[in-house]
């Protein structure tokens, strides 16, 4: 004989069915733990460190890392003398490669069968100057003279124009003359956490997208499975016991951001991120797994099959995959970037892993993805709500 | 007097311009099993999915267990058990975690799901997931689902179509045990034998309207032709002969045939409720 039932006990109930559903699923199974595998792996073998210096070839001067030495290695630059401006033209234009030995710089074309000396190491060359012959003493005796600078396609304008300064500040110098102007003092202000030396690293970058990547499974999955249990009509077997609509809808939300939860805590865990205020991204990813939750209920009852349902899981993921993959990239992110659902959840994860930021930074970032989950919740709880009461 | 366990009065019902309910009207007595008999669409699925909260009430008043049934009334559906017509269970799920989910919705922890699952003859595949049952496995499945929490108004849709003789004869058993103990039955079906065997009395539904509503010998009554056809061997062949049973020297006959060496057989010529449902509707329950 049935007795009255708590909402929570019927609640409980149907988290508990969907979660032994969901790891009965052998398809939705095997592809969360090889996303997961994927992740780690690729996690793992992602560089760790960037290299912050910029290597510059000269050619023309005797001996250019003491003219260049100072002011260079202040900058970040490793001076790479070259025997003639040809070479060092070959070299950055990628016809030949650089190869630093004890006695110099040796080049060896690109088509030869030469090897390298033992011992000698390989150095990439994007930027060149070559200095003609005799160009400190053309310089110093107010002689009109052309420099070349060789940069390759890579290198960003900035720098070329860097680079064209420098050869002007040079030129003062070798000819023992003061520079024209009395250069202001300069004071670098760096506003946020200072990141010379640390750069962020490819691992580094792509750590948001691999969390987010797990998230998005979640959504696949959990709408797939709400679909079914729509078409299969099991919940209509459901809704004429005890249980109601609401009581059906508030499982599939906790089911779904439960998993999604456990997902992300587990990648996060593999890929050793969870060092670095792990309550403050427990909840940025518990309000991230509500969100996808509520966007998996929007797909699943959309859904008519699994190929339509598998459609508009794509049709939401790709928008709120788009701020994952702007992270990548230095910069600020575009405004219509930033009005996405789930920048706050990135700009979050990234604030706190990458630049440490606590509670206090992160609150605006909660505040806005707490508003989105609310509004794509709700959205996700009436379109689903009206698809199972017109099943 | 009993009170009814399930009442409709006047009960209208439209999916959109289609009326599928006219205003009918019955009621169902504890203890009692009512086939609902007519055609597809003629309005038996939606009188029970209206009287199991599935649709809103929209004209006239439906009662179950004397409470106004509305749409997701857990006070209702905590006493009712429904079996559907499709076979809408949790494939990954075994037999023994499908009564076990249902019956935490109506509250039971300590459900004894293998004595449910041994009275419709599946506790040997208690622990194989649903996905591997057969359909008549489904079926008898679904009838142990309606059965978790001991309901006193079972809602039957078509509970042994196209099921093999041995499961409908398993199920029909089932049903008959419960109204046996005082669950009231409302069975729909397309089987008038099933009907005839099961119910106390059927009602004849189609497009909306109950045409007839009594118990099957009262409709045979009335309908059939009180006759019995008696068929003889004589010398030039085989000779059938019937005999109405309201004729003056209808005794007669009847002893004369009985003395006869050539007495093959006597059969009455009663009406089935199929050739009643025609001869009130107008039409086939195939239809």
């Amino acid at each position: 004989m049935s007795r009255p039932v708590s909402r929570w006990a019927i609640v409980r109930a149907i988290v508990r069915k969907d979660l032994v559903e969901y790891a009965r699923d052998r398809l939705w199974l095997f592809l969360t733990v090889l996303v997961l595998v994927v992740v780690t792996v690729l996690f793992w073998v992602l560089p760790d460190d960037v290299n912050e210096s910029i290597v510059l070839g000269v050619s023309g001067l005797e001996d250019p890392a003491a003219v260049l030495g100072g002011p260079a290695a202040e900058d970040g630059l490793e001076v790479v003398p070259f025997p003639s401006g040809a070479d060092l033209e070959q070299v950055v234009a990628g016809e030949a490669d650089a190869w630093q030995t004890d006695g110099g710089t040796l080049v060896i074309d690109g088509d030869s069968d030469q090897a390298p000396p033992e011992g000698a190491r390989r150095v990439d060359v994007p930027i060149g100057i070559a200095f003609p012959e005799g160009f400190p003493a053309a310089t110093a005796a107010g002689e009109e003279t052309g420099v070349a600078v060789y940069v390759d396609g890579s290198v960003p304008e900035e720098l070329r124009t860097a680079m064209a300064g420098l050869v002007r500040e040079l030129a003062f110098q070798v000819a023992g003359h003061p520079l024209p102007v009395e250069v202001p003092a300069q004071g670098f202000v760096v506003l946020g956490e200072d990141r010379v030396g640390s750069q962020q690293s490819p691992r580094e970058g792509f750590r948001p997208l691999f969390v987010f990547m797990v998230l998005m499974m979640e959504l696949f999955a959990m709408a797939s499975l709400i679909s079914k249990e729509i078409q299969e009509r099991t919940v209509t077997a459901v809704l004429v016991t005890p249980a109601g609509v609401a009581d059906v809808l508030a499982a599939k939300g906790i089911a779904g951001a439960l998993s999604g939860l456990a997902q992300a805590v587990v990648v996060l865990a593999a890929i050793d991120s969870l060092r670095v205020h792990p309550p403050l991204l427990l909840t940025l990813l518990l309000l991230g797994s509500v969100m996808v939750a509520g966007t998996a209920m929007l797909a699943g009852s959309m859904g008519r099959d699994f190929m339509s349902t598998l459609f508009w899981g794509m049709a939401f993921l790709v928008p709120l995959l788009v701020p994952a993959l702007a992270a990548l990239f230095p910069g600020t992110a575009s405004p219509w970037v930033r009005a996405l659902p789930s920048y706050p959840l990135i700009r979050g994860l990234v604030d706190v892993q990458s630049n440490g930021a606590g509670w206090a930074d992160t609150l605006p970032q909660l505040g806005i993805l707490a508003a989105w989950c609310a509004a794509l919740f709700t959205a996700g709880w009436l379109v689903l709500r009206r698809r199972v009461q017109a099943r | 007097m009993t009170e009814a366990a399930i009442q409709v009065q006047d009960l209208h019902f439209s999916y959109g311009r289609t009326e599928a309910l006219r205003g009918i009207s019955f009621e169902v007595a504890p203890g009692e099993i009512l086939g609902f008999l007519g055609p597809n669409g003629a309005g038996k699925s939606t009188t029970i999915k209206i009287l199991t909260g599935q649709l809103p009430v929209k004209t006239g008043r439906a009662q179950v267990l004397g409470i106004d049934v509305t749409a997701d009334d857990p006070q209702v559906q905590s006493q009712i058990g429904v079996c559907f017509e499709e076979k809408n269970l949790y494939e990954a799920l075994s037999g023994r975690e499908n009564l076990r989910f249902f019956a935490r919705l109506f509250g039971i922890r300590d459900l004894d799901a293998d004595a449910l699952l041994r009275q419709v003859g599946l506790a040997e595949r208690a622990r194989d997931p649903v996905a591997k049952y057969s359909k008549g496995m489904r079926q008898r499945l679904m009838m142990a689902r309606a059965l978790v929490n001991r309901p006193k108004v079972l809602f039957l849709d078509e509970p042994t179509d196209g099921l093999d003789p041995v499961s409908s004869r398993a199920i029909r058993t089932l049903i008959k045990e419960e109204a046996g103990s005082g669950a009231a039955v409302l069975l729909t079906t397309h089987d008038m034998f099933e009907a005839d065997e099961l119910s106390d009395r059927v009602a004849f539904l189609n497009e909306g309207r109950i045409h007839a509503i009594d118990t099957p010998e009262n409709l045979k009554l009335q309908h059939g032709r009180r006759a019995v056809k008696v068929r003889m061997r004589e010398s030039d062949g085989v000779r059938e002969q019937s005999v109405p049973l309201d004729a003056a020297d209808a005794g007669e006959q009847l002893g004369a045939a009985l003395r006869s060496p050539g007495l093959m057989t006597i059969h009455t010529e009663e009406a089935t409720l199929e050739s009643i449902f025609i001869e009130i509707t107008g039409r086939s329950l195939e239809g």
